[in-house]
Parts: structure tokens; C-alpha cells; sequence
């Protein structure tokens, strides 16, 4: 579980099996014999093919061209299983087993009539760009350095940090489908929940639903639109310094360059209660590298540098594939009925509770 | 650097054609202006709402180039009528930092050619504007005002409210990124994209808008609107059938001239417009930051839901 994925900021209802949605892949897929077939050289052996007959699109401007629609869709979880242990691939069966048993998953969850019962289920909000068929992530985690595929130790500091308040703080769940909600107020609720700010990056990262990523181009700029609250990152690329650090923003303040046909991205100036993964947002640094590799991929990765928190830093790649688009506006505290519900359902109850104590009392 | 380059020249052909004797003409009429007043415009301080003859830098792919942070500086997301100063609400607390100014209207003709249904329906607006209450169905947007609540401004008023917006434009699709409320709107150029819908898929604060080049002018038709957003602060409003027609006019290196036909049956008796200019924002690392009002309105939007201290 990353704390990065986008918990669904909906109806209580689907927090009960939102736990479910979350829970890594591999929890679910069929125990299999990993493959002694050398994934590594298959994947060398297509993309050598590809390379045949692909040359990297360029814009009027001569630089590659990112723009267009992309989704960071993939069932590989951040931190490598123990089951992969010194593993960097999974075998092409193993990954088509763990793509299936992902889906498979949101479809466990459809309800009978999404229109009646509109809840956010995966056949109507995460699947798109599986029915587009894009190949599956073979890596069995997204980091890959260090090269054991966890997150480096927190420093002393980070460990005694406390944590942003997020989607999941306001229950404590028991477990068993309850739990004690905390929305006394609607800060209670976390600034996803709210409509604040939900997981527009950096960095990128796959999420339950809406993985989709709008990249627009210029010359100077290159503007990054998740899908998922319709949040923007606009990116000079003229070599202008940082706003000043009085200047703290919940996607942070990215600059970028081109590295030969690599586009690199550097982000700071972030906001405290959107520091990545509880970071420090006055030590951390995000670099992200975009290549576009083929017609319909792009390697993308990150590098979370902030010495505040870990102990070196850390990197992972999230493959981004095309998808046709267009993205449609998310427009979040405008039908935010999750906080009425929540609030008033709490309320609500608190009145009931009242009410029975002073029953009992007589 | 290029652009640069290209401001120059544009700027070059400009005064060619200025010292050539050519008449300048309005941008916003397209009248011309007699010769008397021309000869010597280019040492005269210019008159408000006449523009020399310019044409726009150009992209690499040849298209009028609207790359750039905008801004338009009149009071109309106040009224877009003309109207008079006023105190702003709770002036026992907010003083001039709630005031409200005065300003002259974009509405050609002055007036919103209102049916008399629709004008009762604005004044009530207008006196529930700040009568908030977010109920968990639409009825959340029966009263008040959305720029009250920081919901979406929609089109037009996202082009004049008092916050920059950023044009980034692509060979086939123009981004229009708003500072207030983290706007957005995509403007889909390539008519022959099987990708792009011609109809709205679904109806939208910021609707469905397709783009095109009419020589120098941006010229963006949008339909597909929700029915939520306001004009102003006055109640002026639209409902589901709203179709916008821009037009985005460069007319000098630092001006966009911007018009827009409004069009809706349910609620005009006609289509009106309005018009004014927008400037370039020309600070050195202009950028646009956050304004992220959600998190300044969530006691007003949900105080009515939160834990009361026993009574």
C-alpha cells in the first residue's frame, strides 16, 4: 500500500472494500512456479524489433513529442514481495497472471447497475486503458534502486514526523468493514477527501482509477494534466531558477530541460501536507526523466531525493502508455457529496447515540 | 530566443506599415480611423481602443502564436454591466479590503438582452449570492454564487476574472490554465482527430470546445455547459443550451483583443456580445501559483455539517 495511491474520495459505502482495491496485486493472483524463461531478454528482443520501425516523433519545435494521452495503469507494487526477492522481472506468465488478477479484481467489485448504484467500480473508472490493451508491467516493483527494490531506510527524523493528515486518517478502521470515522470538521477529512488536492504528482504513480495523464507541449513549456482532478503541473523549460522558497505549492514549483531526447524535470517548493509519501517538503527534490520509447510508451522515472526522510535516494520507473483520449474535466469539490455524507452520517450518528444513552438513563 | 526574434520583426512590420501611411484600424470594430488622426500615432500616446495594424508572431508550424500569461484588467467578474462602487459584504468587518469598485461593462450595447422570466430569475441571484447551501444533490447550486464557493468559473467569466490564465498551445490542442480554482480547458484544433468527439460527451463547467484559425484570430466554439456557472457577481447566468463563440484577436505584442457571442434561448431573446482586451503579463519569470481556494471554503461550504459543542 503507498500512501500515493488515490483512495477513492467517495461515498463511505466503498471505503469498506477500498482496502480490498488497494492490496497489492500479488495477494490475489494464483501462486505460480516463476518461469526459468529469461523475461529480460524478451523484452530486449521486442523492443529491438520495435526500434526497426519506430523513429521518436518530434514536435514543429525539433523535441520529442510527449504530448497526447498516456496512463500510468500497472498492478506492480511500489516495494518488491518477498516472494521476488532478487528478482528485477517477472516471467511473461507470471506477468499476464498478475495484469488478470488486477482487473479481475476491479471487476469483483462492479455492481449490478453502476448507474443506479453510482459507485466508483472499476469497469466504468479504471479499465479504459485496459480494454485498450496495453502490455503488462513485468517488474515485480517499481523501484529499482536501490536494487532490492525497497525504500531505503528513514532517517531518525522521519520517523518521528508526524503524519500528514490523507484520506484514510479520518477511520480507524477495525478491520472487520468499521471503524471510528473522525469528521468533527471537514479539515478532519484530509485534503483528498475534500477536493484539495488529490495525487496530480509529483510523481506519477498508478492508482486505483483515473490513471489517465494528459501531456500538452510547447516550445518552452510541457504541461502535465492528471486525470484524476483534473490537476496541472505547468513546466518552463527555459532555464528560469525556482520561485522563491516563500513560495510552496501543492504540485510544487518543476522546472525542466531536455537531455538530449530525455526530458528531465526537476520539482521543489512543496507544500507541507503534500510532501510525497510524508516527506519534508523543504528537503525534497523530485527529478523525473520522460523518454519517449516507442509509439506508444514512454519510460518514465523518478528519484525522490530528500535527505530529510530517507537515508539516500531512492528511484523507481512507471511505464506510461498511450491511450486515445481525450480526458474529460474532473471537477471535484463542485459535486463533492462525500463530505455531506460523511459529515452528516456522523452527526447523525452522534444524535442516535444521544438519544439512546438518555433512553437507557430513565 | 526565436520568439523573441519573431516579436521584433512583427514589431518591424508594424511600423513599416505605420510609416507607409496605412490607416491603423480599431481591432475591436475593425473601423478605420481617418488618416488625420494616423499620421503621427506612433509619437502620440495611443487611443484606448485603436490598434495599429500588427500581425501575430507565428508558431514553427506557422499558426498565430498565443503562447503567453494573460490577463484581463476590467471589473466585470463584479458585473459585467456597468455599474457603480459598493460596499462589499460584513463592511463592519472587511472595510475597503471588501469593496467592491465601479466599472464600465464588456456588454456591446450595455444591455443582456434578458427574456422576462430569465431578468427575475438574475435578480434573485444577485440577492442570494451569498446564500450558500451544499446539500449532497444539485440542489447545492440553487443559490450563491459559484466564485463564492471557488467552484469552476466557467466561460466567459474564467477569461475575466482577476487572476492570470496561461495559453499553451500545441500543434493540435490549445491549454487554457486558469490561476483561479485550477481551471482548465483544452481547446481541440484538429478537426480530423477520430479521438475528439464533435458533441460534449458529457456536460461540463468549462464545457466542450473546438478551435480554429480565422487569419490572425482564435476563433473557439464551445458547447456542452452545465448549467451552474454565473457571469458575475450580479446573478447574470446561462443555462444547459449556453454556446460560446470566441474570438482571440492579437493586436499587439502585449494586447489580445477578446470578443464573445453568447448565445442561449432558454434564456436571451438573442445573441449578445461582450468584448475587451486582455494584456500580456510581462514580469520577468511570470509564472502562475497556486490559488487553491477549495481549502478557504470549506467551513463556509460544510460548517452547517460540523460537530457543535454540547449544548
Amino acid at each position: 500500500m503507498t500512501d500515493c495511491s488515490p483512495l477513492p474520495p467517495r461515498a463511505i459505502h466503498i471505503i469498506a472494500i477500498a482496502s480490498v482495491l488497494f492490496t497489492p496485486a500479488w495477494l490475489f493472483a494464483q501462486s505460480s512456479r516463476p518461469s526459468t524463461k529469461n523475461s529480460k531478454t524478451t523484452n530486449a528482443n521486442k523492443a529491438a524489433a520495435s526500434s526497426k520501425t519506430w523513429t521518436m516523433p518530434r514536435n514543429p519545435y525539433g523535441q520529442p513529442d510527449l504530448h497526447g494521452y498516456w496512463t500510468s495503469e500497472s498492478f506492480t507494487p511500489l516495494e518488491r514481495p518477498a516472494k521476488y526477492q532478487g528478482r528485477e522481472f517477472l516471467t511473461e506468465k507470471e506477468a499476464e497472471e498478475v495484469q488478470k488478477a488486477g482487473l479481475e479484481r476491479g471487476y469483483d467489485h462492479t455492481y449490478d447497475d453502476p448507474v443506479e448504484e453510482p459507485v466508483y467500480d472499476s469497469t466504468t473508472f479504471g479499465l479504459t486503458p485496459a480494454l485498450e490493451g496495453y502490455a503488462p508491467n513485468k517488474r515485480t516493483s517499481l523501484i529499482v534502486d536501490p536494487p532490492d527494490g525497497k525504500l531505503p531506510p528513514r532517517t531518525p527524523e522521519a520517523m518521528k514526523r508526524p503524519r500528514a493528515i490523507g484520506d484514510r486518517d479520518y477511520i480507524e478502521a477495525d478491520g472487520h468493514g468499521g471503524g471510528v470515522v473522525h469528521a468533527d470538521t471537514p479539515r478532519d477529512l484530509g485534503v483528498r477527501t475534500t477536493c484539495i488536492s488529490m495525487s496530480g504528482g509529483p510523481p506519477i504513480m498508478p492508482g486505483a482509477y483515473n490513471n489517465g495523464l494528459y501531456i500538452q507541449q510547447s516550445e518552452n513549456y510541457i504541461v502535465l494534466q492528471a486525470e484524476y482532478g483534473s490537476e496541472l503541473r505547468i513546466i518552463p523549460l527555459d532555464g528560469r531558477p525556482h520561485v522563491s522558497a516563500n513560495i510552496r505549492q501543492w504540485r510544487g514549483d518543476g522546472r525542466g530541460h531536455w537531455e538530449g531526447d530525455t526530458l528531465v524535470v526537476e520539482t521543489t517548493n512543496f507544500r507541507p501536507e503534500a510532501a510525497f509519501r510524508n516527506g519534508n517538503a523543504k528537503t525534497m527534490k523530485i527529478t523525473e526523466r520522460f523518454k519517449r520509447v516507442a509509439a506508444d510508451q514512454i519510460e518514465y522515472s523518478f528519484t525522490i531525493d530528500d535527505p530529510g526522510t530517507w537515508t539516500k535516494p531512492w528511484t523507481a520507473i512507471v511505464p506510461l502508455h498511450a491511450i486515445k483520449g481525450p480526458l474529460f474535466e474532473y471537477a471535484c469539490s463542485e459535486s463533492n457529496m462525500d463530505v455531506v455524507n460523511i459529515m452528516a452520517g456522523e452527526r447523525a450518528t452522534e444524535k442516535a447515540a444521544r438519544a439512546k444513552a438518555k433512553g437507557s438513563s430513565k | 530566443m526565436r520568439s523573441y526574434l519573431r516579436i521584433i520583426a512583427a514589431f518591424a512590420a508594424a511600423a513599416a506599415f505605420l510609416l507607409a501611411g496605412s490607416s491603423p484600424a480599431s481591432a475591436q470594430s475593425a473601423q478605420p480611423v481617418p488618416p488625420a488622426q494616423s499620421s503621427a500615432a506612433q509619437n502620440r500616446i495611443p487611443t484606448p481602443g485603436q490598434f495599429p495594424p500588427y500581425r501575430a508572431p507565428r508558431t514553427a508550424d506557422g499558426k498565430p502564436d498565443f503562447n503567453g500569461i494573460w490577463q484581463a484588467f476590467v471589473t466585470a467578474n463584479i458585473d459585467i454591466q456597468d455599474h457603480d462602487a459598493q460596499a462589499g459584504p460584513h463592511p463592519d468587518v472587511f472595510g475597503a479590503y471588501g469593496a467592491w469598485p465601479g466599472g464600465q461593462g464588456i456588454v456591446e450595447g450595455g444591455e443582456i438582452p434578458y427574456k422576462p422570466e430569465a431578468l427575475a430569475k438574475k435578480q434573485a441571484n444577485a440577492e442570494k449570492r451569498m446564500v450558500v447551501n451544499i446539500t449532497s444533490d444539485p440542489h447545492r447550486h440553487d443559490t450563491g454564487d459559484p466564485e463564492l464557493k471557488c467552484y469552476s468559473a466557467g466561460v466567459p467569466r474564467a477569461n475575466y476574472m482577476p487572476y492570470p490564465f496561461q495559453i499553451i498551445q500545441g500543434p493540435d490542442t490549445i491549454l487554457f490554465a486558469y490561476e483561479y480554482a485550477r481551471g482548465v480547458r483544452t481547446i481541440y484544433m484538429n478537426p480530423n482527430d477520430p479521438n475528439v468527439p464533435k458533441e460534449a460527451p458529457a456536460d461540463s463547467w468549462m464545457g466542450w470546445s473546438h478551435g480554429h484559425f480565422e487569419g490572425d484570430t482564435l476563433v473557439i466554439d464551445s458547447t456542452g455547459f452545465l448549467p451552474y456557472s454565473w457571469f458575475d457577481r450580479a446573478g447574470d447566468y446561462h443555462s444547459e443550451a449556453l454556446h460560446v463563440v470566441e474570438r482571440y484577436t492579437q493586436v499587439s505584442p502585449y494586447h489580445i483583443m477578446y470578443e464573445a457571442t453568447i448565445d442561449d434561448p432558454n434564456v436571451f431573446t438573442r445573441p449578445w456580445k461582450i468584448s475587451f482586451p486582455l494584456y500580456r503579463r510581462m514580469e520577468k519569470n511570470i509564472q502562475l501559483v497556486d490559488f487553491n481556494c477549495t481549502e478557504f471554503v470549506l467551513d463556509l461550504l460544510y460548517g452547517q455539517y460540523s460537530k457543535r459543542p454540547a449544548k
